[in-house]
Protein backbone atom coordinates (compact mmCIF):
# COMPACT_ATOMS: atom_id res chain seq x y z
CA UNK A 1 0.00 0.00 0.00
CA UNK A 2 2.96 2.12 0.91
CA UNK A 3 4.35 1.84 -2.65
CA UNK A 4 0.87 2.64 -4.28
CA UNK A 5 0.67 5.89 -2.37
CA UNK A 6 4.46 7.19 -3.14
CA UNK A 7 3.55 6.38 -6.93
CA UNK A 8 0.43 8.48 -6.75
CA UNK A 9 2.23 11.32 -4.66
CA UNK A 10 4.99 10.95 -7.18
CA UNK A 11 2.25 11.58 -10.16
CA UNK A 12 0.46 14.35 -8.42
CA UNK A 13 3.66 16.53 -7.84
CA UNK A 14 5.79 15.50 -10.81
CA UNK A 15 2.66 15.74 -13.81
CA UNK A 16 1.44 19.08 -15.36
CA UNK A 17 -2.06 19.63 -15.83
CA UNK A 18 -2.62 16.98 -18.45
CA UNK A 19 -6.27 16.75 -20.18
CA UNK A 20 -7.98 13.49 -21.01
CA UNK A 21 -10.64 15.08 -23.12
CA UNK A 22 -10.49 14.23 -27.01
CA UNK A 23 -13.26 14.77 -29.07
CA UNK A 24 -14.53 11.66 -31.00
CA UNK A 25 -17.12 11.02 -33.68
CA UNK A 26 -19.83 8.94 -32.19
CA UNK A 27 -20.22 6.13 -35.09
CA UNK A 28 -17.96 7.36 -37.58
CA UNK A 29 -18.89 5.01 -39.98
CA UNK A 30 -22.42 6.66 -40.47
CA UNK A 31 -21.06 10.50 -39.52
CA UNK A 32 -18.17 10.45 -42.31
CA UNK A 33 -20.44 8.62 -44.97
CA UNK A 34 -23.38 11.65 -44.01
CA UNK A 35 -20.55 14.43 -43.51
CA UNK A 36 -18.23 13.80 -46.69
CA UNK A 37 -20.90 12.13 -49.58
CA UNK A 38 -18.72 9.95 -51.76
CA UNK A 39 -15.82 8.74 -49.21
CA UNK A 40 -15.47 5.08 -49.24
CA UNK A 41 -13.97 5.46 -45.71
CA UNK A 42 -11.66 6.68 -43.25
CA UNK A 43 -7.98 6.72 -41.11
CA UNK A 44 -8.20 7.78 -37.76
CA UNK A 45 -5.19 9.75 -36.76
CA UNK A 46 -4.05 11.11 -33.12
CA UNK A 47 -2.98 14.26 -33.02
CA UNK A 48 -1.96 16.84 -30.01
CA UNK A 49 -0.27 20.10 -29.99
CA UNK A 50 1.82 18.91 -27.44
CA UNK A 51 3.34 15.96 -30.19
CA UNK A 52 2.99 18.48 -32.65
CA UNK A 53 5.14 21.66 -31.76
CA UNK A 54 4.78 21.89 -27.87
CA UNK A 55 4.75 25.53 -26.35
CA UNK A 56 5.96 27.06 -29.43
CA UNK A 57 2.96 25.78 -31.29
CA UNK A 58 0.80 26.71 -28.58
CA UNK A 59 1.65 30.32 -28.29
CA UNK A 60 0.76 30.48 -32.50
CA UNK A 61 -1.98 28.80 -32.17
CA UNK A 62 -3.64 31.32 -29.21
CA UNK A 63 -2.22 34.37 -31.51
CA UNK A 64 -4.13 33.10 -34.86
CA UNK A 65 -7.31 32.60 -32.27
CA UNK A 66 -7.10 36.09 -30.48
CA UNK A 67 -7.78 34.21 -27.08
CA UNK A 68 -5.84 32.13 -24.95
CA UNK A 69 -6.25 28.30 -24.55
CA UNK A 70 -8.03 27.98 -20.91
CA UNK A 71 -10.20 24.98 -19.03
CA UNK A 72 -10.77 21.62 -19.26
CA UNK A 73 -10.79 21.50 -23.24
CA UNK A 74 -8.35 23.67 -24.18
CA UNK A 75 -4.59 22.24 -22.90
CA UNK A 76 -1.47 21.33 -25.16
CA UNK A 77 -2.31 17.25 -24.00
CA UNK A 78 -5.48 17.32 -25.47
CA UNK A 79 -5.64 14.41 -28.34
CA UNK A 80 -7.52 15.75 -31.22
CA UNK A 81 -8.69 13.22 -33.25
CA UNK A 82 -8.73 13.50 -37.10
CA UNK A 83 -10.13 11.72 -39.84
CA UNK A 84 -8.49 11.20 -43.10
CA UNK A 85 -11.33 10.56 -45.76
CA UNK A 86 -10.50 8.48 -48.45
CA UNK A 87 -12.44 7.47 -51.77
CA UNK A 88 -10.33 4.63 -52.64
CA UNK A 89 -7.43 4.48 -52.32
CA UNK A 90 -6.85 8.44 -52.29
CA UNK A 91 -7.28 11.10 -49.74
CA UNK A 92 -10.59 13.81 -50.24
CA UNK A 93 -10.68 15.63 -47.23
CA UNK A 94 -10.64 15.55 -43.71
CA UNK A 95 -13.28 15.77 -40.57
CA UNK A 96 -11.89 17.25 -37.26
CA UNK A 97 -13.88 18.03 -33.77
CA UNK A 98 -13.04 20.39 -31.32
CA UNK A 99 -14.11 20.75 -27.63
CA UNK A 100 -15.43 24.22 -26.38
CA UNK A 101 -17.11 25.53 -23.43
CA UNK A 102 -20.69 26.12 -23.85
CA UNK A 103 -23.41 27.70 -21.66
CA UNK A 104 -24.23 24.27 -20.57
CA UNK A 105 -20.76 22.07 -20.65
CA UNK A 106 -19.20 21.00 -23.49
CA UNK A 107 -20.24 21.73 -26.94
CA UNK A 108 -18.18 19.20 -30.20
CA UNK A 109 -18.43 20.80 -33.09
CA UNK A 110 -16.97 18.72 -36.09
CA UNK A 111 -16.24 20.36 -39.52
CA UNK A 112 -15.62 18.27 -42.58
CA UNK A 113 -12.97 20.19 -45.01
CA UNK A 114 -11.55 19.20 -48.54
CA UNK A 115 -8.20 19.35 -49.83
CA UNK A 116 -8.33 23.13 -50.54
CA UNK A 117 -9.24 23.43 -46.94
CA UNK A 118 -13.04 24.95 -47.74
CA UNK A 119 -15.58 23.66 -44.91
CA UNK A 120 -18.32 21.07 -46.73
CA UNK A 121 -20.02 20.44 -43.68
CA UNK A 122 -20.44 21.66 -40.75
CA UNK A 123 -21.55 18.98 -37.61
CA UNK A 124 -22.57 19.99 -33.88
CA UNK A 125 -22.65 16.69 -32.20
CA UNK A 126 -22.54 16.97 -28.32
CA UNK A 127 -24.86 19.99 -27.18
CA UNK A 128 -27.03 20.75 -24.35
CA UNK A 129 -28.84 24.00 -24.91
CA UNK A 130 -31.97 25.16 -25.24
CA UNK A 131 -31.07 26.17 -28.81
CA UNK A 132 -30.05 22.94 -29.20
CA UNK A 133 -32.25 21.77 -31.92
CA UNK A 134 -31.51 24.99 -34.09
CA UNK A 135 -27.61 24.87 -33.50
CA UNK A 136 -27.81 21.73 -35.14
CA UNK A 137 -30.85 22.49 -38.14
CA UNK A 138 -28.95 22.03 -41.29
CA UNK A 139 -30.17 25.90 -41.80
CA UNK A 140 -27.59 26.88 -39.49
CA UNK A 141 -24.95 24.47 -40.63
CA UNK A 142 -25.22 25.13 -44.04
CA UNK A 143 -24.09 28.48 -43.27
CA UNK A 144 -20.62 27.73 -42.86
CA UNK A 145 -20.10 25.60 -46.03
CA UNK A 146 -17.88 26.93 -48.64
CA UNK A 147 -15.81 28.90 -45.78
CA UNK A 148 -12.54 28.51 -44.96
CA UNK A 149 -9.83 30.19 -42.59
CA UNK A 150 -9.02 33.02 -43.95
CA UNK A 151 -12.73 33.88 -43.57
CA UNK A 152 -12.73 33.63 -39.67
CA UNK A 153 -8.94 35.19 -39.41
CA UNK A 154 -10.46 38.54 -38.78
CA UNK A 155 -12.95 37.13 -36.22
CA UNK A 156 -12.38 38.06 -32.65
CA UNK A 157 -13.90 35.69 -30.36
CA UNK A 158 -12.96 37.26 -27.66
CA UNK A 159 -16.05 39.84 -28.17
CA UNK A 160 -17.73 37.73 -30.35
CA UNK A 161 -17.45 40.71 -33.17
CA UNK A 162 -16.80 40.25 -36.88
CA UNK A 163 -15.44 42.89 -39.37
CA UNK A 164 -18.67 44.17 -41.19
CA UNK A 165 -18.98 42.60 -44.02
CA UNK A 166 -17.68 39.15 -43.40
CA UNK A 167 -18.60 35.88 -43.59
CA UNK A 168 -18.56 35.25 -39.97
CA UNK A 169 -20.71 38.40 -39.89
CA UNK A 170 -23.51 37.21 -41.71
CA UNK A 171 -23.80 33.86 -40.20
CA UNK A 172 -26.79 34.18 -38.24
CA UNK A 173 -27.40 32.57 -34.83
CA UNK A 174 -30.63 31.04 -33.41
CA UNK A 175 -32.79 34.02 -31.10
CA UNK A 176 -32.37 31.02 -28.62
CA UNK A 177 -28.75 30.30 -28.55
CA UNK A 178 -26.96 33.13 -26.75
CA UNK A 179 -23.44 32.35 -25.31
CA UNK A 180 -23.44 29.08 -27.21
CA UNK A 181 -23.75 30.93 -30.85
CA UNK A 182 -20.59 33.10 -29.97
CA UNK A 183 -18.99 29.62 -28.70
CA UNK A 184 -19.72 27.94 -31.92
CA UNK A 185 -18.18 30.08 -33.48
CA UNK A 186 -15.11 30.30 -31.60
CA UNK A 187 -14.77 26.90 -31.92
CA UNK A 188 -15.03 26.72 -35.76
CA UNK A 189 -11.87 29.30 -35.79
CA UNK A 190 -10.53 27.25 -33.05
CA UNK A 191 -11.11 23.96 -35.76
CA UNK A 192 -10.13 25.81 -38.35
CA UNK A 193 -6.52 26.85 -36.91
CA UNK A 194 -5.79 23.15 -35.73
CA UNK A 195 -6.37 21.19 -39.23
CA UNK A 196 -4.44 24.35 -40.36
CA UNK A 197 -1.61 23.70 -38.15
CA UNK A 198 -2.02 19.80 -38.26
CA UNK A 199 -2.64 19.15 -41.70
CA UNK A 200 -2.22 22.13 -44.30
CA UNK A 201 0.99 23.75 -43.04
CA UNK A 202 2.60 20.34 -42.76
CA UNK A 203 0.95 19.72 -46.76
CA UNK A 204 3.28 23.16 -47.75
CA UNK A 205 6.44 22.31 -46.15
CA UNK B 1 6.82 -5.78 -9.46
CA UNK B 2 9.48 -2.95 -9.06
CA UNK B 3 10.22 -3.20 -12.53
CA UNK B 4 7.27 -2.85 -13.92
CA UNK B 5 5.78 0.24 -11.76
CA UNK B 6 8.97 2.10 -12.78
CA UNK B 7 8.26 1.42 -16.73
CA UNK B 8 5.10 2.31 -16.29
CA UNK B 9 5.73 5.80 -14.53
CA UNK B 10 9.11 6.60 -16.63
CA UNK B 11 6.53 6.85 -19.77
CA UNK B 12 5.81 10.03 -17.74
CA UNK B 13 9.26 11.87 -18.59
CA UNK B 14 7.77 11.51 -22.43
CA UNK B 15 4.53 12.31 -22.37
CA UNK B 16 3.87 13.91 -25.86
CA UNK B 17 1.50 12.30 -28.30
CA UNK B 18 3.68 12.07 -32.17
CA UNK B 19 2.24 13.75 -34.62
CA UNK B 20 -0.44 11.24 -36.76
CA UNK B 21 -0.22 8.54 -34.14
CA UNK B 22 -2.71 5.52 -34.32
CA UNK B 23 -2.87 4.93 -31.01
CA UNK B 24 -3.89 6.32 -27.48
CA UNK B 25 -2.40 5.55 -24.38
CA UNK B 26 -3.72 7.09 -20.68
CA UNK B 27 -2.24 6.45 -17.39
CA UNK B 28 -4.61 5.88 -14.50
CA UNK B 29 -4.49 5.74 -11.03
CA UNK B 30 -6.90 6.03 -8.31
CA UNK B 31 -7.24 6.01 -4.32
CA UNK B 32 -10.28 4.93 -2.41
CA UNK B 33 -11.08 4.90 1.32
CA UNK B 34 -14.20 5.11 2.94
CA UNK B 35 -16.10 3.71 6.48
CA UNK B 36 -18.86 1.12 6.36
CA UNK B 37 -21.30 1.65 9.33
CA UNK B 38 -21.86 -2.46 9.05
CA UNK B 39 -17.76 -3.48 9.55
CA UNK B 40 -17.34 -0.40 11.62
CA UNK B 41 -14.09 0.39 10.43
CA UNK B 42 -12.62 2.08 7.43
CA UNK B 43 -12.89 0.09 3.98
CA UNK B 44 -10.92 0.52 0.65
CA UNK B 45 -13.10 -0.11 -1.85
CA UNK B 46 -16.52 2.09 -2.91
CA UNK B 47 -18.89 -1.35 -2.94
CA UNK B 48 -18.12 -4.32 -1.76
CA UNK B 49 -14.54 -5.76 -1.14
CA UNK B 50 -15.53 -8.89 -3.77
CA UNK B 51 -16.84 -6.55 -6.65
CA UNK B 52 -14.11 -5.44 -9.03
CA UNK B 53 -14.59 -1.73 -8.67
CA UNK B 54 -13.62 0.73 -7.27
CA UNK B 55 -10.64 -0.13 -5.41
CA UNK B 56 -7.44 2.05 -4.83
CA UNK B 57 -4.91 1.08 -8.42
CA UNK B 58 -2.97 1.94 -11.12
CA UNK B 59 -3.50 0.82 -14.55
CA UNK B 60 -3.75 1.95 -17.82
CA UNK B 61 -5.85 2.09 -20.83
CA UNK B 62 -4.49 1.40 -24.62
CA UNK B 63 -6.64 2.17 -27.63
CA UNK B 64 -4.68 1.50 -31.00
CA UNK B 65 -6.38 1.62 -34.46
CA UNK B 66 -5.18 -0.06 -37.52
CA UNK B 67 -5.69 1.02 -41.12
CA UNK B 68 -5.04 -0.33 -44.80
CA UNK B 69 -4.76 1.32 -47.87
CA UNK B 70 -8.18 2.48 -47.99
CA UNK B 71 -8.87 3.42 -44.29
CA UNK B 72 -9.47 1.93 -41.00
CA UNK B 73 -9.90 -1.81 -40.46
CA UNK B 74 -9.98 -1.96 -36.79
CA UNK B 75 -9.60 -0.79 -33.14
CA UNK B 76 -8.06 -2.70 -30.09
CA UNK B 77 -8.89 -1.75 -26.88
CA UNK B 78 -7.01 -3.16 -23.82
CA UNK B 79 -7.27 -1.72 -20.22
CA UNK B 80 -6.35 -2.65 -16.71
CA UNK B 81 -5.30 -2.28 -13.40
CA UNK B 82 -3.60 -3.54 -10.52
CA UNK B 83 -5.92 -3.04 -7.91
CA UNK B 84 -5.14 -3.38 -4.00
CA UNK B 85 -7.74 -3.78 -1.53
CA UNK B 86 -7.04 -5.69 2.27
CA UNK B 87 -10.42 -6.50 2.90
CA UNK B 88 -10.50 -8.59 -0.66
CA UNK B 89 -9.95 -12.63 -1.03
CA UNK B 90 -7.17 -11.33 -3.41
CA UNK B 91 -6.04 -8.22 -1.79
CA UNK B 92 -3.35 -7.29 -5.11
CA UNK B 93 -5.72 -8.17 -7.91
CA UNK B 94 -4.95 -7.64 -11.54
CA UNK B 95 -8.22 -6.89 -13.21
CA UNK B 96 -8.85 -6.81 -17.00
CA UNK B 97 -11.57 -4.32 -18.41
CA UNK B 98 -11.78 -3.67 -21.65
CA UNK B 99 -9.76 -6.23 -23.73
CA UNK B 100 -11.48 -6.82 -27.22
CA UNK B 101 -10.56 -6.47 -30.98
CA UNK B 102 -13.24 -4.16 -32.72
CA UNK B 103 -13.24 -5.17 -36.64
CA UNK B 104 -15.42 -2.81 -39.56
CA UNK B 105 -17.25 -4.76 -41.75
CA UNK B 106 -19.50 -2.65 -44.57
CA UNK B 107 -22.78 -4.80 -41.95
CA UNK B 108 -21.63 -4.40 -38.64
CA UNK B 109 -18.86 -4.00 -36.04
CA UNK B 110 -18.04 -7.40 -34.90
CA UNK B 111 -15.86 -7.30 -31.71
CA UNK B 112 -14.31 -10.33 -30.23
CA UNK B 113 -12.56 -10.40 -26.40
CA UNK B 114 -13.16 -8.85 -23.40
CA UNK B 115 -15.98 -5.98 -24.00
CA UNK B 116 -19.48 -4.88 -23.11
CA UNK B 117 -22.63 -7.21 -23.67
CA UNK B 118 -25.58 -6.08 -25.23
CA UNK B 119 -28.00 -5.15 -22.22
CA UNK B 120 -28.70 -2.30 -20.14
CA UNK B 121 -27.16 1.02 -19.52
CA UNK B 122 -23.97 -1.28 -19.04
CA UNK B 123 -23.67 -1.51 -22.54
CA UNK B 124 -22.93 2.39 -23.51
CA UNK B 125 -22.68 3.69 -20.24
CA UNK B 126 -18.81 4.36 -19.12
CA UNK B 127 -18.61 3.78 -15.42
CA UNK B 128 -15.31 2.66 -15.23
CA UNK B 129 -14.07 5.59 -12.86
CA UNK B 130 -17.13 6.45 -11.16
CA UNK B 131 -18.02 5.85 -7.66
CA UNK B 132 -21.60 5.37 -8.97
CA UNK B 133 -22.37 2.21 -10.42
CA UNK B 134 -24.97 0.84 -12.92
CA UNK B 135 -26.59 -2.42 -11.81
CA UNK B 136 -23.77 -4.97 -12.97
CA UNK B 137 -22.23 -3.75 -9.38
CA UNK B 138 -25.42 -4.63 -7.85
CA UNK B 139 -25.61 -8.10 -8.71
CA UNK B 140 -27.88 -7.88 -11.93
CA UNK B 141 -25.76 -7.86 -15.31
CA UNK B 142 -21.99 -7.51 -16.08
CA UNK B 143 -20.11 -4.72 -17.20
CA UNK B 144 -17.89 -6.30 -18.83
CA UNK B 145 -17.96 -10.06 -19.92
CA UNK B 146 -16.16 -12.05 -22.54
CA UNK B 147 -16.92 -13.16 -25.67
CA UNK B 148 -18.11 -12.12 -29.08
CA UNK B 149 -20.60 -8.87 -30.57
CA UNK B 150 -21.98 -7.37 -33.27
CA UNK B 151 -23.27 -3.71 -33.37
CA UNK B 152 -24.35 -1.61 -36.06
CA UNK B 153 -25.74 2.06 -36.14
CA UNK B 154 -28.63 3.73 -37.89
CA UNK B 155 -29.37 7.13 -38.19
CA UNK B 156 -32.11 6.53 -35.76
CA UNK B 157 -29.94 4.73 -32.97
CA UNK B 158 -28.42 1.61 -32.33
CA UNK B 159 -28.89 -2.42 -32.69
CA UNK B 160 -26.50 -4.68 -31.07
CA UNK B 161 -26.62 -8.41 -30.01
CA UNK B 162 -23.62 -10.78 -28.03
CA UNK B 163 -22.91 -13.92 -27.39
CA UNK B 164 -20.72 -14.32 -23.60
CA UNK B 165 -19.57 -15.94 -21.50
CA UNK B 166 -22.14 -15.01 -18.59
CA UNK B 167 -19.08 -14.66 -16.12
CA UNK B 168 -18.34 -11.10 -16.27
CA UNK B 169 -14.47 -10.26 -15.06
CA UNK B 170 -13.37 -13.87 -15.38
CA UNK B 171 -13.47 -16.18 -18.23
CA UNK B 172 -14.62 -19.07 -17.86
CA UNK B 173 -16.01 -22.37 -20.33
CA UNK B 174 -17.94 -24.80 -18.64
CA UNK B 175 -21.38 -24.87 -20.47
CA UNK B 176 -22.44 -21.07 -19.49
CA UNK B 177 -23.56 -18.78 -22.16
CA UNK B 178 -25.11 -15.77 -22.48
CA UNK B 179 -27.21 -14.34 -25.12
CA UNK B 180 -28.10 -10.73 -24.96
CA UNK B 181 -29.80 -8.50 -27.42
CA UNK B 182 -30.43 -4.62 -27.32
CA UNK B 183 -32.53 -2.23 -29.66
CA UNK B 184 -32.12 1.48 -28.76
CA UNK B 185 -33.47 4.86 -30.46
CA UNK B 186 -31.56 8.00 -30.37
CA UNK B 187 -27.53 8.85 -29.66
CA UNK B 188 -26.89 10.08 -25.80
CA UNK B 189 -24.02 12.57 -27.72
CA UNK B 190 -26.08 13.35 -30.33
CA UNK B 191 -29.36 13.53 -29.40
CA UNK B 192 -29.23 14.24 -26.04
CA UNK B 193 -31.58 11.11 -24.89
CA UNK B 194 -31.11 7.37 -25.96
CA UNK B 195 -33.79 4.45 -24.94
CA UNK B 196 -33.20 0.71 -25.42
CA UNK B 197 -35.31 -2.33 -24.81
CA UNK B 198 -32.79 -5.45 -24.41
CA UNK B 199 -32.90 -8.90 -23.21
CA UNK B 200 -30.55 -11.67 -22.14
CA UNK B 201 -30.59 -15.46 -21.76
CA UNK B 202 -28.27 -18.01 -20.92
CA UNK B 203 -26.69 -20.40 -18.18
CA UNK B 204 -24.16 -18.98 -15.70
CA UNK B 205 -22.68 -19.66 -12.68
CA UNK B 206 -23.37 -17.14 -9.68
CA UNK B 207 -20.06 -15.33 -9.82
CA UNK B 208 -18.48 -11.91 -7.39
CA UNK B 209 -15.72 -10.06 -9.41
CA UNK B 210 -13.69 -13.15 -10.11
CA UNK B 211 -14.65 -15.48 -8.02
CA UNK B 212 -16.76 -18.40 -8.43
CA UNK B 213 -19.24 -18.33 -5.56
CA UNK B 214 -21.22 -21.35 -7.07
CA UNK B 215 -20.32 -23.30 -9.94
CA UNK B 216 -23.54 -24.87 -11.02
CA UNK B 217 -24.42 -23.19 -14.49
CA UNK B 218 -28.28 -21.89 -13.94
CA UNK B 219 -30.49 -20.28 -15.93
CA UNK B 220 -30.64 -16.69 -16.01
CA UNK B 221 -32.54 -14.17 -18.12
CA UNK B 222 -33.43 -10.61 -17.93
CA UNK B 223 -35.81 -8.36 -20.17
CA UNK B 224 -35.71 -4.82 -19.72
CA UNK B 225 -35.18 -1.17 -20.47
CA UNK B 226 -33.42 1.79 -20.23
CA UNK B 227 -32.77 5.15 -20.91
CA UNK B 228 -30.73 8.43 -20.30
CA UNK B 229 -31.56 11.97 -21.13
CA UNK B 230 -29.63 14.93 -21.05
CA UNK B 231 -31.38 18.51 -20.49
CA UNK B 232 -29.08 21.86 -19.87
CA UNK B 233 -27.56 21.19 -16.69
CA UNK B 234 -29.65 17.95 -15.58
CA UNK B 235 -29.22 14.38 -16.47
CA UNK B 236 -31.28 11.53 -15.84
CA UNK B 237 -30.89 7.56 -16.38
CA UNK B 238 -32.84 4.83 -15.69
CA UNK B 239 -33.01 1.04 -15.96
CA UNK B 240 -35.37 -1.65 -15.23
CA UNK B 241 -34.95 -5.44 -15.51
CA UNK B 242 -36.92 -8.65 -14.33
CA UNK B 243 -36.26 -11.84 -15.39
CA UNK B 244 -34.73 -15.21 -13.25
CA UNK B 245 -31.06 -15.56 -11.72
CA UNK B 246 -29.72 -18.46 -9.72
CA UNK B 247 -33.28 -20.46 -9.65
CA UNK B 248 -34.89 -17.33 -8.01
CA UNK B 249 -37.32 -14.15 -9.84
CA UNK B 250 -36.05 -10.81 -9.08
CA UNK B 251 -36.63 -7.17 -10.48
CA UNK B 252 -34.15 -4.46 -10.46
CA UNK B 253 -34.41 -1.03 -11.35
CA UNK B 254 -32.25 2.31 -11.22
CA UNK B 255 -32.39 5.78 -11.19
CA UNK B 256 -30.28 8.54 -11.26
CA UNK B 257 -30.52 12.03 -11.14
CA UNK B 258 -27.27 14.22 -11.79
CA UNK B 259 -26.38 17.85 -12.02
CA UNK B 260 -23.51 19.66 -13.81
CA UNK B 261 -22.22 22.75 -11.92
CA UNK B 262 -19.79 25.55 -12.42
CA UNK B 263 -17.79 26.49 -15.55
CA UNK B 264 -17.65 23.56 -18.26
CA UNK B 265 -19.73 21.23 -15.82
CA UNK B 266 -16.48 20.62 -13.19
CA UNK B 267 -19.28 19.69 -10.29
CA UNK B 268 -21.37 17.11 -11.24
CA UNK B 269 -23.54 16.08 -7.83
CA UNK B 270 -25.75 12.96 -8.26
CA UNK B 271 -28.41 10.87 -6.33
CA UNK B 272 -29.27 7.64 -7.38
CA UNK B 273 -32.11 4.69 -6.13
CA UNK B 274 -31.32 0.94 -7.19
CA UNK B 275 -34.37 -1.93 -5.93
CA UNK B 276 -32.69 -4.83 -5.65
CA UNK B 277 -36.36 -6.91 -5.98
CA UNK B 278 -34.45 -10.84 -5.53
CA UNK B 279 -37.34 -13.06 -3.86
CA UNK B 280 -37.04 -12.67 -0.56
CA UNK B 281 -34.31 -10.58 -0.43
CA UNK B 282 -35.91 -7.39 -1.16
CA UNK B 283 -34.19 -3.93 -1.14
CA UNK B 284 -32.89 -0.16 -1.66
CA UNK B 285 -29.96 1.15 -1.80
CA UNK B 286 -29.72 5.01 -1.94
CA UNK B 287 -26.56 6.94 -2.64
CA UNK B 288 -26.41 10.49 -3.58
CA UNK B 289 -22.13 11.93 -3.81
CA UNK B 290 -20.08 14.51 -6.41
CA UNK B 291 -17.40 14.50 -8.50
CA UNK B 292 -15.11 17.65 -9.13
CA UNK B 293 -12.69 17.76 -12.05
CA UNK B 294 -9.78 19.84 -10.07
CA UNK B 295 -7.44 19.57 -12.47
CA UNK B 296 -8.36 18.16 -16.42
CA UNK B 297 -6.45 15.09 -14.88
CA UNK B 298 -7.46 14.78 -11.49
CA UNK B 299 -11.14 14.23 -10.37
CA UNK B 300 -12.15 14.15 -6.66
CA UNK B 301 -15.50 12.36 -6.16
CA UNK B 302 -17.03 11.28 -2.68
CA UNK B 303 -20.42 9.05 -2.06
CA UNK B 304 -22.63 8.62 0.75
CA UNK B 305 -24.67 5.27 -0.10
CA UNK B 306 -27.23 3.71 2.15
CA UNK B 307 -28.58 0.13 1.74
CA UNK B 308 -31.50 -0.91 3.77
CA UNK B 309 -31.24 -4.80 3.76
CA UNK B 310 -28.34 -4.76 5.88
CA UNK B 311 -28.88 -1.04 7.48
CA UNK B 312 -25.10 -0.11 6.00
CA UNK B 313 -24.14 3.65 5.71
CA UNK B 314 -20.99 3.84 3.73
CA UNK B 315 -19.12 6.96 3.20
CA UNK B 316 -16.29 6.61 0.45
CA UNK B 317 -14.36 9.25 -1.33
CA UNK B 318 -11.88 8.39 -4.27
CA UNK B 319 -9.15 10.95 -6.07
CA UNK B 320 -9.43 9.55 -9.61
CA UNK B 321 -6.26 10.73 -12.37
CA UNK B 322 -6.46 9.60 -15.90
CA UNK B 323 -3.93 11.25 -18.31
CA UNK B 324 -3.07 10.72 -21.97
CA UNK B 325 0.96 9.48 -22.57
Amino acid sequence: MKKIFLALTALFLSAPAFAAVGCDLNDPDRDVARLFPGSTGYRTRYVSIKGSGGQPLLERVETRLGDKFKGLYETMDVPYTLYDIYKGKEVIGYIHGVNQKGEYGGIQVFLALDRAGLIKSFYIQKLTSRAARDLRAREFGSQFAGLALKDFEAYDPVAAKALPGSAPEKIKGPAKAGKDFAAVLRAVKKNLILLDEFVFSKKEK
Amino acid sequence: MKAKFSLLFSLLFSPALPAGAESLLFLEAQGVAGYSSMDRAVVWHSMSASEPMQKSSVGFDLLKKFSGDTGDTGTLAVQGRLARDPDAPNRLEPQLYNAYYRAKTPAAYIWAGHSRAAAGLESYFDTHGALLQALPMYGYGFDRDWGFGASRDFDWGDAALSLTSGTGMRARAAGNYLLSGRLARGVLNRDNYAAGFYFSSGKIPEMAGYKVLDGEERTYTAAGADGALLWNRWELRGDLRAGEKAGMRYVAGLGRLGLNLLEENRLKLEAQAVYSGMERMEGWALASGFSLAVTPALTWRALFEYEDAMHERRLVTQLYYYLPI
